[in-house]
């Protein structure tokens, strides 16, 4: 059912329209993919820093999410728009790669605690020190796994 | 010499074992590449309030002490990472023109930052508060954005011109 769906996707007009692009559109998309993972990744690291009690203590940990929160959105459209990019013109290719599902699986995740379980911990300006800590460490946990399942995709596919 | 000293890499057990490690190989680069977005996020971050940009409420006196030691270790592990890979591709990254402009850009960003460091750095304290930072300090802050930002764009370009010399 899904290999179906990607393989409509490979075949579709956008799909060979993006195929036939050159070359430096791919790079492009790459580039924009870095700046979505920094923009993600720093904002990640500067809030959980802080609620780990490290980092930018000049402000609380709801500053800095408040601050930030453009950051990751931006992020989040930049890798969106580039990963589609790349993925569309070889989606069925990409489906068989299991790094490609499980930076999936890691990212559905790390997004509901991005956008849910932050609602709770980032609700009080000093949130308690296990939920502030756990918090973090998953957080941290979840986008690094995200980042290092997707390179290990380009790796599995070669 | 630096071809005989990167081919002395290539050969050593070192760069063999890593070269052709199925798993190994693939984690330093995917290190690699997430410990250099985090340091140049918190470079950016810095050279950004240098500019005045960002965070103009934090004097720099106060940001700078607070990221400079994530800032560092994420630079520690960029560069034992990518001296890890460099040892696994061997000389053959000096055919890659990119590769030797991406070094000129990492030494003129470090030369950058040790002249930021000698002349406003140990007397921060007396410009800090200022509501516009001195020329030097801005200039150094879009050096250090400049040459980092290239830094990345260069890396990144290495796989896709290897093999076009």
């Amino acid at each position: 059912m899904l290999k179906d769906v990607f393989d409509v996707v490979q075949n579709s007009h956008i799909a060979y329209v993006i195929g036939q692009l050159n070359n430096i559109w791919g790079i492009f998309a790459q580039f924009f993919h870095i700046a979505g993972l920094i923009l993600v990744l720093l904002s990640v690291v500067l809030v959980s820093l802080r609620l780990l009690g490290f980092g930018l203590l000049a402000q609380s940990a709801v500053q800095l999410a408040y601050l930030t929160r453009s950051w990751i959105l931006v992020g989040l459209i930049f890798l969106a728009a580039s990963g589609l990019f790349m993925l569309i013109p070889s989606a069925s290719l990409y489906y068989p790669n299991p790094a490609l599902w499980f930076k999936f699986s890691a990212l559905a995740v790390a997004l509901v605690v991005q956008f849910g379980l932050s609602r709770y911990v980032l609700k009080q300006e000093h949130p308690r020190k296990l939920y502030a800590v756990s918090y973090a460490l998953i957080s941290l946990t979840l986008w690094f796994v995200v980042g290092l399942a997707g390179r290990a995709i380009g790796f599995m596919a070669a | 010499m630096i071809r005989e000293l990167l081919q002395y890499f290539y050969s050593s057990q070192w760069g063999e074992g890593l070269r052709e490690s199925l798993y190994v190989y693939p984690l330093v680069e995917g290190v690699h590449l997430l410990s250099l977005s985090i340091s140049f996020g918190f470079i950016a971050l810095i050279d950004l309030r240098l500019l005045n940009i960002l965070f103009r409420s934090v004097p720099i006196a106060v940001l700078l002490p607070q990221l400079r030691l994530w800032m560092l270790s994420g630079f520690a592990v960029t560069f034992v990472t990518g001296f890890l890979l460099t040892m696994a591709e061997g000389p053959m990254l000096l055919d890659i023109f990119v590769f030797p402009l991406k070094m000129l850009a990492i030494f003129i960003a470090a030369i950058n930052a040790l002249w930021f460091e000698y002349s406003y750095g140990r007397h921060i304290n007396t410009w800090s508060a200022r509501p516009s930072y001195p020329f030097g300090v801005k200039l150094s802050g879009a050096i250090s954005l400049f040459t980092w930002t290239s830094v990345i764009i260069l890396g990144r370009l290495i796989p896709y011109l290897d093999g076009v010399h």
